[in-house]
């Protein structure tokens, strides 16, 4: 999860602090041009392919539901 | 669409609207597509491959570095196809409106003219490799919210072009690449014809439409220029598919690719790729040199 954590925060400076419960697409802390970049480290991190065609948005909206969808654990841990 | 804050766009395309109908042709009947592609050529240039230049494609055999032309190949024609599928989609919606009501003659040969290709793309990627890769995913929120109107209908027509001058840096090359099986060498010979009068008509529209910005509000054009120094990184990165290492044999694709973007021979490569399309911004005034 620290890897995901580092991904969305260097790419966000001014972002302070990240909540677990934000929401990181309506808040574009990832927006469309990062997105591709972001699912291939989930696959790196995961070992998992992630089908383009069939992906669903609300798994990745925050790290709650990144880290209970992708890396089976809560985000904080 | 926020059309009504732009003012109506006004280019001189009596030139290209002659070169488009004099140079017609049937994209149909045009090509003699071989019954397949002989097995020992590479399906795009070797040294346009995103491997070139590195230890990682020394370190390939001969089969895989084979391999990963043709998919490479067959990404960078899925790429062009879903690049056509987005700008198409957003022409459509503004031909013939008011705003655009004085290059719509133009707009009819670019709609057309780019359904074609993506005929002959889609052709060659589903007769010699069977498939198409899939578009990569798009956000709705996206990263365009923060600027008015004008810079992003600015924007819209400046992911055209910038799509437009990359892809044509690889079929100017490939046009010409004797290694290369004739069908492949002609489909990025006819596009290339083509898309010269495209980028010329986008650069048109660009200088145009960035007017627009910079004289409602000067502050807006560094980040307009911060957008699209994003979109070209970005764009350069789908190059890199990790789908295409893997169909190519070639293991640990995702760590393989990471080392491929970071790679010095690559990053000259991605200068060279850009070259054009850097001078250009830079001269318009929206340059990578305004980006803090």
């Amino acid at each position: 999860m620290q890897a995901v954590r580092n991904f969305i925060l260097e790419r966000n400076p001014k972002l302070e602090q990240l909540d677990d419960d934000l929401d990181l697409i309506d808040s574009r802390a990832i927006n469309s041009l990062a997105f591709v970049e972001f699912i291939f480290l989930l696959e790196e991190l995961t070992g998992e392919s992630i089908d383009p065609e069939e992906l669903d948005l609300d798994d990745f909206r925050t790290l709650n539901a990144i880290g209970a969808r992708f890396l089976k654990q809560k985000a904080a841990s | 669409m926020a059309v009504r804050e732009i003012e109506p766009i006004e280019l001189e395309l009596d030139r290209l609207e002659h070169m488009a109908e004099s140079g017609y042709y049937n994209p149909y009947t045009l090509f003699d597509w071989p019954d397949a592609i002989e097995p020992d050529k590479p399906w795009m240039s070797e040294s346009l491959t995103t491997l070139a230049g590195t230890e990682m494609w020394d370190e390939l055999t001969r089969e895989q570095q084979i391999a990963l032309t043709k998919y490479e190949a067959i990404n960078f024609f899925s790429l062009n196809i879903h690049g056509i599928r987005e700008l198409m989609s957003e022409v459509v919606m503004r031909i013939h409106e008011r705003t655009y009501a004085n290059v719509s003659e133009f707009l009819h040969h670019f709609i057309g003219e780019e359904n074609e290709h993506m005929w002959f793309f889609a052709q060659f990627c589903l007769r010699y490799g069977g498939k198409l890769y899939p578009a990569q995913p798009t956000l709705q929120a996206d990263s365009v919210e923060h600027l008015s109107p004008v810079a992003r209908e600015l924007v819209v027509f400046a992911r055209i072009l910038i799509f437009e001058e990359i892809v044509d840096h690889y079929n100017a090359y490939m046009a010409t690449d004797e290694s290369l099986p004739h069908i492949a060498r002609e489909i990025n010979r006819v596009h290339h014809q083509d898309e010269s009068r495209h980028v010329a008509f986008g650069r048109m529209i660009f200088t145009n439409l960035l007017g627009q910005v910079a004289k409602r509000d000067p502050a807006e054009v560094p980040l307009v220029a911060e957008y699209l120094e994003n979109y070209l990184r970005y764009s350069i990165a789908t190059l890199y598919n990790p789908a295409a290492y893997r169909d190519a044999g070639i293991p640990d694709a995702l760590a393989l690719r990471r080392r491929a973007l970071e790679h010095p021979a690559r990053h000259a490569a991605h200068e060279r790729i850009l070259k054009r399309t850097r001078t250009f911004l830079t001269k318009s005034g929206v340059g990578r040199e305004l980006v803090k």
